[in-house]
């Protein structure tokens, strides 16, 4: 049985940059809205597909230093930009190591907290945009 | 508008950045990470002047 296993490897880059020393977790979530179109004389409940709108969260280290997260993330606050992820960057864009897009996903929100004597952390979700996967 | 890498996040400093679809250019010059080439004044045309004092 094949299974994948996230080590050390994965990669991912914000607006192009690669912030792969900085993040320790990811959950992508591909959704394409569920409209009804149940109609009398259904059994059951009948969808057809609507807009596509996924979600991918980025869980970061947070540090203010120059080139890291904060300067990646504070400017794309209230914009849309690509953000691509790969299970491995060695060699991805392969059916084995596909990379992963998403085209004009929104940035709503920047949250942080800073608690005294915890190492700094930032969640941010970039929600919508085209998905789209390289598996050559 | 040509563009030239600072930060190594991006890749090779010093080399020319080519923006991809979708990438927001304006955040990227504003965290530090590229900066605009500076471009050349274009050269006037050339005149010749005459120097021969007939």
């Amino acid at each position: 049985m094949a299974t994948s296993t996230y080590l050390s490897s994965p990669n991912v880059t914000v607006n192009s940059i690669s912030l792969q020393d900085q993040c320790h977790g990811l959950t992508f979530t591909r959704t394409i809205e569920a409209l009804e179109s149940t109609a009398f004389g259904s059994g059951s409940r009948v969808y057809v597909a609507g807009l596509e709108n996924s979600t991918l969260s980025l869980d970061l280290y947070l540090s203010f230093a120059a080139s890291e997260t904060y300067a990646t993330l504070k400017n794309l606050v209230g914009t849309s930009t690509t953000v691509s992820w790969s299970a491995s960057a060695t060699s991805p864009g392969t059916a084995t190591n596909p990379t992963m897009t998403l085209t004009g996903a929104y940035l709503e929100a920047l949250p942080y907290e800073m608690a005294l004597g915890s190492l700094g952390q930032i969640s941010v979700v970039f929600t919508g945009g085209i998905y789209s996967v390289v598996e050559v | 508008m040509k563009y030239e890498i600072v930060s190594p996040r991006i890749g090779t400093p010093g080399d020319t950045y080519e923006p991809v679809d979708g990438v927001n250019v304006e955040a990227l010059v504003a965290g530090g990470f590229i900066i605009q080439s500076p471009t050349k004044a274009p050269k006037g045309a050339k005149t010749k002047t005459d120097t021969n004092e007939e």
